[in-house]
């Protein structure tokens, strides 16, 4: 039977080493399944490949340039080099470039700073002089969650082409040209006067902390306990990494793309409203409102037995059908389900709804 | 991510028509088009004529050692104001001023082209036919034929690779799908050169029945002229060439584009992106235009003077265009400024010597040291090399490149330091700023001739062959493999001029 194009297997050579592969992955594919690595910054596999930040770029065979392996496509028995003398002195300048060009020391590393550390991974670097580009900030941005440095920008487009092929939201955009090409907003706006919708998804994939959220940067150098948790917010059930310090949530991350149901995306409630969970004045325990007509602590067990009763008291003076159900949006599917049966199987009604259902 | 929407081609034009950024007119481009707000303004400030509308004067090498700092000082005088550009491609009357209407408002006296001559392919000062031989000898013998004698004439792409232009026509002809695209590359901005423009003004007709041509020969009916923006004129030529020949051309959709200020259009995927109304940043590449061009599709792109050799090509018979070569097929459009008589386009056989060219130009002025072959990014080489044919394959082996044929002569009142730097600073300005290889090497090579010619301290160039490595390995495109041979192939041809310590400057 002849073999399927979607189903084409066959076998490459990377770095001296046979691997299978199939048609239709790329180069990084191939090396990311075999542990084999290669470094990239332009590249997040939420989007299409770019192959602008030319940290990837790899010898191949046959082939008169240094391609890029994020889009390149493997074809059958393509001999590949990650780590040649030709790649290595790539590297080596092309970070020397980049360290030129980025307004932070090599020994300071920022939060999910990907790219100091892949520059001190390539050994003693050029001591080129800073080539201090014209590129400009948004000059009045004031929105709440997180700032801009074009000076650690390295245009890899990361934030834009994630604003426009995840979000479909296209607030930001690749402005200017040449040396002066930064990062901007229709006329260079504040982002609360565009479609943004503080998703912070583009600060989440910056490699270099050009992106960075205004609430951890006293943190910036700890490194904090991750805990996986689902967001409460709503009932789609996004998985989200609480970064905890000294038993404080100080921000919350995204999963490893690919990894999660919500594949890394959050929304700004998701992302940012964490600040309730340490807040002075969130609710602890129960509280039932006395005869006094003041708030009192009590037990759970004391709280659904109050509330229970009421109910009860409800529905014996006026019916069943004088009371209603409605559940929070940020209930799941199981906690809606539980809400209906309570209000049909132990109250008797038909009067329940959810709130996101409008 | 791939969009195609069918208003985006749009916004480019309509952004133009506004006459500027404003947020007024963004809004309203946007409304108009569906596009959002963010992506109307990135793209149009990618663009020079969109970002700084208005008068400009070239600062491009030639123009530079003909006067440019004197005309800037007499407009600042008249109260004029004007923004420095980019080479205006007017390097045969240098220098030149343009107003906003892209008209010339100075320049020095009329460039050359060669006499009329019937032993030309292209013959600049003959008469146009405008029964559109070339195009019944395709329609009545096929296009098996025209590739036969395409590939028989030996025709190299005129764009500067050189590539024999066969191997394209073949490897769209053979693309399967209903949809394809012919686009005419007339977006020509190497400084230096001004061939396509003098084409286009004098021989139009060469220029639209070879774009039939081809669309006839890989079935497409669609065709796209991109016109540099600067050069309203010469598509202006075409447009009225397009309407004289409609009796010959009923089969095909023709589709004017201007540029809007960017040389890096002239490399095929941006010059697609930028019909697509995108930022005219080069693709990556494969899958290459042949494959998935404009719009997605299987696309032929040739340079203006590629597609006016077809006439000949055809007429005359493959074999014929051949013989006319010295080293390599056919005549060509060879552009001379700089220090010259007679600056021009002359036609000669493909493979002269700069001498023979200059000759053709009536001879140097003062004593010539140096010359670029063909623009800007086939960098520099020594007057010794003045015998040593001008043609694709020979010029390579000395790390140079015939590219447009775009040659300037530089004399020796001229230092090769300050020569070099403004070269780079062409590329410096026209780089899109898509791959670091390019943005923040060409922006550093400058930075360090601009170091050395203030304090003559030779060690600020220490690394800059590193980095023009780099740039050449690294960059996604042509332009960023070049930005930096003017300065490198300066200091390896001329390493006197880079070896002052503390010694006053001087420019040319």
């Amino acid at each position: 039977m002849e073999k399927s194009p979607m189903t084409d297997k066959f076998d490459i050579t990377l770095n001296g080493i046979r691997l299978q592969c199939e048609s239709g992955e790329t180069i990084l594919d191939v090396a990311k399944r075999d542990g084999t690595y290669i470094p990239t910054l332009c590249h997040d596999p939420r989007l299409d490949p770019a192959g602008a930040c030319r940290s990837c770029l790899v010898e191949i065979d046959g082939q008169r340039r240094l391609q890029p392996a994020c889009a390149f496509k493997v074809t059958p028995d393509l001999n590949i080099h990650s780590e040649s003398a030709r790649v290595r002195k790539h590297r080596k300048i092309l970070m020397s470039l980049y360290m030129a060009d980025h307004g932070a020391p090599l020994e300071t590393e920022h939060n999910g700073d990907q790219l100091t550390r892949m520059a001190r991974d390539c050994g003693p670097l050029l001591a080129l002089n800073p080539v201090e580009a014209p590129r400009a900030a948004r000059p009045a941005e004031d929105n709440p969650y997180f700032t801009f440095d074009p000076s650690l920008c390295i245009l890899c487009a990361r934030c834009t082409r994630y604003c426009d092929e995840v979000e479909a939201v296209n607030a930001i955009t690749l402005s200017e040209r040449g040396a002066s090409t930064t990062i901007a907003t229709a006329g260079q706006r504040t982002l609360m006067d565009t479609s943004c919708e503080l998703c912070g998804g583009c600060v989440d994939t910056c490699p270099t902390g050009a992106l960075m959220e205004k609430k951890p940067a006293k943190l910036n150098q700890v490194n904090p306990r991750k805990v996986r948790t689902t967001c409460n917010y709503c009932g789609v059930g996004c998985q989200m990494d609480l970064n905890v310090v000294d038993d404080k949530v100080i921000k919350v991350s995204s999963p490893e793309p690919g990894t999660t149901l919500n594949d890394g995306n959050l929304c700004v409630k998701g992302r940012f409203a964490y600040d309730f969970i340490h807040h002075q004045d969130r609710l602890t325990s129960p509280m039932i409102r006395g005869t006094d007509g003041q708030l009192h602590e009590a037990t759970w067990a004391e709280a659904i037995e109050t509330a229970a009763r009421g109910l009860l008291d409800v529905k014996e003076r006026h019916g069943a059908d004088s009371l209603g159900f409605i559940s929070s949006s940020r209930c799941t599917g199981e906690e809606n389900y539980m809400m209906q049966k309570l209000a049909r199987a132990a109250f008797g009604t038909n009067n329940c709804h959810q709130c996101a259902a409008t | 991510m791939q969009q195609y929407s069918a208003t985006r081609g749009q916004i480019l034009k309509l952004l133009e028509a506004e006459g500027d950024t404003s947020q007024e007119s963004i809004k309203r481009v946007s409304e108009a088009t569906g596009v959002p707000e963010a992506d109307v303004y990135g793209t149009a400030r990618f663009y020079d004529l969109i970002v700084r509308p208005g008068p400009r004067v070239c600062q491009g090498l030639s123009c530079l050692m003909a006067g440019t700092e004197e005309l800037c000082e007499e407009l600042t005088d008249a109260g004029i104001s004007f923004h420095r550009v980019s080479c205006l491609g007017q390097c045969d009357r240098a220098p030149v001023a343009l107003d906003g209407q892209m008209t010339l408002t100075h320049c020095g006296p009329k460039g050359g082209i060669s006499p009329d001559s019937s032993e030309l392919a292209m013959n600049l000062a003959g008469a146009e036919d405008l029964n559109y031989p070339a195009l019944a000898l395709a329609r009545k013998n096929g296009a098996e034929w025209v590739a036969e004698q395409l590939e028989s004439s030996g025709l190299q792409g005129r764009g500067g690779a050189g590539f024999p232009a066969h191997f394209k026509w073949n490897a769209v002809r053979k693309e399967s799908g209903p949809t394809k695209y012919v686009i005419c590359n007339a977006d020509e901005a190497e400084p230096g050169t001004f061939k396509d423009r003098e084409l286009m003004s004098r021989r139009p007709h060469l220029v639209i029945e070879g774009l039939a041509i081809a669309a006839f020969c890989i079935d497409a009916t669609d065709i796209y002229l991109y016109v540099r923006g600067e050069f309203p004129g010469p598509g202006h030529s075409l447009e009225q060439a397009i309407k004289e020949a409609a009796q010959h051309l009923g089969d095909f959709n023709f589709h004017m584009v201007h540029g809007h200020g960017a040389y890096i259009c002239g490399e095929e995927t941006a010059l697609i992106e930028s019909i697509e109304g995108k930022r005219g940043m080069p693709r990556l590449k494969p899958p290459y235009p042949t494959q998935e061009g404009l719009f997605g599709k299987p696309t032929l792109m040739n340079n203006v003077e590629t597609l006016a050799c077809l006439h000949s090509v055809l007429c005359r018979g493959g074999d014929w265009f051949a013989g006319l070569g010295k080293t390599e097929p056919g005549t060509k459009l060879y552009c001379i400024s700089g220090h010259v008589q007679s600056p021009g386009v002359y036609e000669l056989p493909l493979g002269v010597s700069l001498d023979e060219l200059v000759q053709a130009a009536g001879g140097y002025v003062g004593n010539p040291m140096a010359f670029s072959p063909g623009g800007a990014s086939s960098g520099f080489l020594p007057i010794s090399e003045r015998d040593r044919p001008l043609d694709f394959r020979g010029l390579p082996e000395i790390g140079s490149m015939l590219g447009s044929a775009g040659a300037v002569v530089i004399n020796d009142t001229v230092d090769m330091a300050w020569a070099a730097r403004w070269q780079t600073v062409f590329f410096e300005d026209e780089t899109c700023g898509q791959c670091a290889p390019c943005r923040i090497g060409v922006r550093y090579v400058r930075r360090a001739l601009d170091q050395f010619i203030e304090d003559g301290d030779s060690s600020h160039l220490d690394h800059l062959n590193d980095v023009a490595w780099e740039m050449a390995e690294g960059s996604i495109c042509g332009l960023g493999m070049t930005a930096a041979l003017p300065a490198r192939s300066a200091m390896q041809h001329f390493p006197q001029g880079f070896s002052r310590d503390g010694e006053e400057s001087h420019d040319g």
